[in-house]
């Protein structure tokens, strides 16, 4: 089968070809690759450590999320538009709370979005138009493989045509894989990418002399290099990573960049970009947006929609103590939450849905296997820049799908609820 | 004065926006005061043991409040007594009045605070005195008092009014600030970031950005904004 | 089955003017009366109750990927709660509203069906998953073309079959209902930071202009037929003096007819309407570009009416949005868009303390009154101009002078001298406003079965708590701006979706999409779309919308 989507990176590359006898599949990257590799499942629906039939582990998990008085319904960044916008309904008539993955890595992005906007582009405006990338605290050599190749380092464009005539440039703590093909590497030191972006800002609106000699590690003259690259470039683009979203500084960071590029427009043209994780962790945002308002860390206590991510966020809210259920969607909390939230998830009666067995498989009360998308179900998705693709169904399979399994536990909770 | 005190551990955070006026209330009334419990409404006297003694417009609050939140939301006068800990959003909105926590506060203190006072004898988390996401303007007026540490965040946007940190504060502080003040006794990160006005003084250390200028007032930034505020050690 | 009885309709299209009439319903149409068991029929006493067909907004931002940003940019426009999570869902939203509220609020409104109108083709995946979500009204999307490569190399080698290929195929392939064009050549300028500043300037890059993209576009339009004519957002929207450029981009209809509709539709034409030199000086064009509308016979335009209060900026014209932003300072979205096109996003807001915005509120009404009513569609180019909720004030104002005088009195008065609304006698009939809402946006969308109550139309039909043989629409404006703003009855399809501002049941409306594929040979196109998928980041096979993954398909075919 050609043109196959890949569900494991942002990248969400469209052009796989999938060998079903051999199950592999080409001209995807090792991570994509590995993702439609044949892996250990969770065999079946489960109460308990105990097998059962998916309607019953489903009654089973209405029966604690109707009788909760603040479930968390958590995931999402690894499944299909479909079934999010499930998971959002079943939250509002629940009274829940809905947060997904983002909450964890790119979140702080949306409240820079809040604060400034977002002038950013597709990932094929970068790699017809840009000149100049930079890559801010992101490495997608290692995270991202193709993306280089397909969108922002050696991407052949219509009006950029290749790589001579595209500069690279890489701002981190350390020098990276990408960095390493990157024309321009600039180090900074952890816990300074605010202020090197107010110099920058400084620099660029003829404020230089306020500027001190060194900023965050790097010169004076360095910062000026770079202020020069981005006035003088036609199309420039910043593709941010984890790097300035979770360090110190989060959502403040992301601001400061977007306000740089905001001054950058007045003269020429750039946009900033998020480089998002997770296949759909797009859409696990853009669905609750459209659905009820907000994007993540949303509280339906009240029955309608609320965003607070200081309290609604997973991490916050299990902190605090502040649910009494969990529906664990696609994801893995305990491997990836802080040990103070696992400790207090592990107090509370776990529901899972997920094609694979993991560390929170280990801790849930039900466990409910389900089909993966790009593989065994079709579905939408977002690229990382929001463009949508439709991931395929290749196999066959007899594990419900995600929206078959939240559509029936849907119409139980309607039930229950009235 | 009324006494409220928790009848039981909390499964789930309670959001209860009580306020002084409640004070003035009979007590069989405010048992009836409806107040969140999850998703669950419920009547204060479900979730809390309620008395008075005497008419004075005040609330004590006994036991453990910490994970109670709204506390004091939109109060404009009277005075609210936290014998422990605070939930978030405490003194969100405040028009006038007083707070004293003996405690700790959580996140979202005095949020949009427009007068009155709020005093912590123990630490503040964060987002002291800010503007909710999508608001333009923190705190315009009124004070805060944290005896011991505040978290990051802290007056955000803050137009007028006083934030004072007798302990250390954490990370970006006075962020995009048009007036008011805030003063830290011990020390701090980051402050000021695309300030317009308003001051900062810290008696210990802290971390000026690249964009301030250096006067005799002290620094003064920040130049991305052609700001005029002043960050100082006092 | 449905027997609405006694109601005082008024159907311009079938020249019904407040007729005391009988309606039947069946299968979801209007059917005659011997069609009905009218023992079976559910009855619905509508005496002394004005009976009309569902509006039609055709000019809106109510899916895809702007109005989301959008959503997430302002959290603050999310905090007005409009119904909590029961029997229907839970909807948030001052302007900016969720999906389930914006199916909602129409209906609560009587209108039953909406357009968005703009959609990238490459983000046409989105915008109709946003469509699907939205309950209720049918909707339909409209693609945009202004600004792509791709038209760009057929209009520059001069090839109206390829041109033609290109539009059905990217029609079907998006699902989309017509052909939009956003400051044509000026999105495409705005990628190296500029802009085009009149009709007959090169776009940067290509050896095409606005002007010609504007007229090619134009005759492949008339010449596959499709439902609805080009739908124009002009050149230098936003900027004083644009309203000759409007007038120039109207005449560009000069010379080609055709017998069912419009030729040109211009769109948010309040937007395009200004005269002055600068921020400071800027006036009204709106008697002008009403001069030239009514002298044709071949153009329609929509309003774009400002209302006071809160709105979001959201247009596929990102040069304009990102001078609002340095204008006013607000924050600011983006989106360069592969080479298809841009879009930009800008809070805003509309004060009758300020002049500007004064003005703008004039200038729509100035064009809602000056221009004859056959050809003026009522709108708020939602959210742009403020909320679609608002359609109830635009229709009083335009049915009262005595309304307009007391709103001009609390305006400020740079309108007195800016505009000529203060002195305009017109007040327009209900018949008339009825046909803005209604038929007119039908007809301009070429869809026959709505917006009216003949035999065999679609039974999407509003009832309002007024007696048009009664009311005195010139005094009692409060009234009837009551009126309209909540239905007695709202119904879709032949089922009462709302009653009195309340919900009643939830539908799902359908998605009307064109296909006009077999008029043309699309295969000739095909070469070029495909050359041009090496520089886009999806493959050719993966960009598009297969009609199995809309909810409630309706697919019209032009043959
Ligand atoms: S770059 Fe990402 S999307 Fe592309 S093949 Fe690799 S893992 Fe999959
Ligand atoms: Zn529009």
């Amino acid at each position: 089968m050609e043109d196959i989507v890949c569900t494991f990176c942002g990248s969400v590359c469209d052009d796989g070809e999938f060998d079903v006898e051999k199950r592999r599949v080409k001209r995807f990257c090792r991570l994509g690759s590995s993702k439609f590799a044949e892996k250990e499942r969770i065999k079946a629906p489960m109460v308990e450590g105990k097998e059962v039939s998916y309607e019953e582990a489903i009654d089973y998990a209405v029966e604690i999320l109707v009788n909760a008085k603040h479930p968390l319904l958590y995931g999402w960044a690894s499944t299909v538009n479909e079934a999010i916008r499930l998971g959002v309904i079943l939250a509002e008539k629940l009274g829940g709370v809905y947060d997904q993955c983002a909450s964890v890595c790119h979140a702080p992005g949306v409240l820079a979005v809040i604060e400034e906007g977002l002038p950013g582009g597709t990932l094929g405006s970068i790699k017809n138009r840009a000149e100049v990338v930079i890559f801010w605290g992101a490495n997608p050599a290692e995270a991202h493989p193709r993306h280089g190749l397909r969108y922002s380092i050696t991407a052949k464009g219509l009006l950029v045509k290749d790589r001579k005539q595209r500069k690279v440039i890489v701002v981190d703590v350390r020098p990276t894989k990408t960095a390493k093909m990157a024309d321009i590497f600039v180090q900074i030191k952890p816990g300074y990418d605010y202020a090197i972006l107010s110099a920058l800002r400084a620099i660029i609106s003829g404020n230089a002399d306020v500027v001190p000699k060194e900023v965050g590690g790097v010169s004076k003259e360095k910062l000026i290099e770079l202020a020069e690259i981005m006035k003088n470039a036609k199309y420039g683009a910043v593709l941010y990573g984890l790097g300035v979203s979770q360090s110190r500084g989060r959502d403040r960071n992301v601001e400061n960049a977007i306000k740089l590029i905001q001054l950058l427009n007045r003269t020429t043209r750039w946009i900033i970009w998020p480089m998002r994780g997770h296949y759909n962790v797009v859409g696990a945002g853009e669905v609750p947006a459209w659905e009820v308002g907000y994007s993540y860390a949303i509280d339906f206590s009240r029955g309608y929609p609320r965003f607070s991510p200081a309290e609604f966020s997973a991490v916050e809210v299990l902190n605090r103590k502040d649910c009494d259920a969990a529906l664990i969607v696609a994801s893995d909390p305990v491997a990836h939450f802080p040990a103070s939230a696992v400790k207090y998830l592990k107090e509370i009666p776990v529901i899972q849905i997920d094609p694979y067995p993991n560390m929170t498989t280990l801790v849930s009360k039900v466990v409910i296997p389900s089909a993966v998308y790009g593989i065994e179900a079709e579905g939408s998705t977002y690229r990382m820049d929001g463009i949508v693709l439709r991931v395929k169904k290749i196999l066959e399979t007899n594990y419900w799908t995600d929206e078959k399994i939240l559509e029936e536990m849907l119409k139980r909770v309607e039930k229950l609820k009235g | 004065m009324l006494i409220i005190k928790p009848k039981k551990y909390f499964e789930v955070c309670v959001e209860a926006e009580i306020t002084p006026d409640l004070a003035l209330k009979k007590v069989e009334e405010v048992k009836k005061f409806k107040v969140f419990y999850g998703n669950k409404i419920v009547e204060l006297g479900e979730l809390f043991e309620i008395s008075k003694e005497g008419e004075d417009k005040k609330i004590v609050l006994g036991g453990d409040f910490s994970r109670v939140k709204w506390v004091g939301t939109r109060m404009v006068d009277g005075e609210i007594l936290v014998k422990g800990s605070i939930g978030t959003n405490c003194g969100a909105f405040m028009r006038g009045g007083r707070i004293i926590i003996e405690k700790d506060a959580d996140d979202w203190l005095g949020t949009e605070m427009a007068g009155g006072e709020i005093i912590v004898k123990g630490n503040a988390k964060n987002l002291v005195g800010c503007a909710y996401y999508g608001d333009a303007v923190g705190m315009s007026a009124g004070k805060i008092l944290i005896e011991g540490n505040a978290g990051n965040y802290v007056g955000d946007k803050m137009s007028g009014g006083e934030i004072i940190i007798k302990g250390n504060a954490g990370d970006f502080i006075g962020m995009e600030m048009r007036g008011g003040v805030i003063e830290i006794h011990g020390s701090c990160g980051f402050v000021g970031g695309d300030m317009r006005g308003g001051e900062i003084r810290i008696k210990g250390s802290f971390e000026v950005l690249p964009t301030f200028k250096k006067t005799e007032k002290g620094w003064v930034g920040d130049v991305n904004v052609k700001g005029e505020g002043v960050v100082k050690n006092f | 089955m449905l027997w609405i009885k006694n109601g005082v309709v008024v159907d311009p299209k079938n020249r019904i003017n407040a007729e005391k009439m009988d309606l039947f319903v069946k299968d979801g149409k209007i059917v005659e009366e011997s069609k009905v068991k009218k023992g079976d029929c559910k009855v619905i006493d509508a005496s002394g109750k004005l009976v009309v067909a569902g509006g039609i907004d055709m000019h809106a931002h109510i899916a895809g990927g702007k109005i989301n940003t959008g959503r997430v940019m302002r959290p603050e426009e999310m905090r007005v709660v409009r119904n909590i999570a029961g029997k229907f869902r839970a909807t948030v939203g001052r302007v900016l509203l969720t999906a389930p509220a914006i199916g909602y609020e129409y209906a609560k409104m009587g209108y039953t069906m909406s357009f968005e109108a703009a959609t990238p083709p490459i983000t046409s995946p989105h915008t109709h998953e946003e469509l699907d979500a939205i309950p209720i009204i049918d909707k339909g999307a409209l693609p945009v073309f202004g600004n792509w490569h791709l038209v760009f190399k057929c209009i520059e080698e001069k090839n109206l079959e390829k041109l033609k290929s290109l539009i059905a195929w990217t029609i079907e392939r998006s699902k989309g209902f017509g052909v939009k064009i956003v400051n044509p050549g000026g999105v495409e300028a705005w990628m190296y930071g500029g802009n085009v500043k009149g009709l007959d300037e090169q776009v940067p890059g290509f050896a095409v202009t606005p002007r010609e993209i504007i007229t090619w576009l134009m005759r492949a339009n008339e010449e596959l037929n499709l439902p609805h004519s080009i739908h124009l957002h002009c050149n230098n929207l936003g900027i004083p003096g644009n309203y000759q450029t409007t007038i120039e981009s109207i005449k560009l209809a000069n010379g080609l007819k055709n017998e069912k509709r419009q030729i040109l539709h211009v769109t948010h034409v309040q937007f395009n309407s200004y005269a002055g030199n600068s921020w400071r000086d800027v006036a009204s064009g709106a008697a002008e570009i009403a001069k030239i509308v009514n002298s044709m016979d071949n153009v329609t335009i929509d309003m774009g009416q400002a209302i006071f209060g809160h709105a979001t900026a959201m247009t596929g014209d990102a040069p304009f949005q990102f001078t609002l932003h340095k204008l006013i300072g607000a924050r600011w979205s983006n989106k360069d868009t592969e080479v298809e096109t841009g879009a930009g996003i800008v809070p805003i807001g509309y004060l009758p303390s300020n002049p500007v915005h004064t003005l703008q509120w004039a200038i729509g009404l100035e064009l809602g009154l000056l221009i004859e009513s056959d050809k003026v569609v009522l709108t708020t180019d939602y959210p742009n101009g403020g909320p679609f909720t608002e359609y109830p004030y635009v229709m009083a104002m335009l049915m009262s002078k005595k309304m307009r005088e007391g709103e001009l009195k609390r305006v400020h008065q740079y309108v007195q001298k800016a505009t000529t609304l203060p002195s305009i006698e017109t007040e327009k009939t209900l018949y008339e406003v009825i046909h803005m809402t209604r038929s007119l946006p039908a007809r301009v969308m070429g869809l026959d079965k709505k917006g009216h109550l003949g035999i065999g139309a679609d039974a999407d039909i509003a009832i309002y708590d007024l007696n048009p043989l009664t009311t005195d629409f010139s005094n009692e404006f409060d009234r009837v701006y009551k009126a309209f703003k909540v239905s007695e009855f709202t119904i879709k399809d032949g089922d009462v979706v709302a009653k009195k501002g309340e919900l009643v049941k939830e539908v799902f409306g359908k998605t009307f999409w064109v296909d006009a594929s077999k008029k043309v040979d699309v295969e000739a196109v095909i070469p070029d779309v495909k050359s041009y998928f090496d520089f886009y980041t999806v493959q050719f096979s993966n960009y598009g919308v297969d009609e199995r993954w809309l909810k409630k398909s309706k697919r019209i075919e032009v043959i």
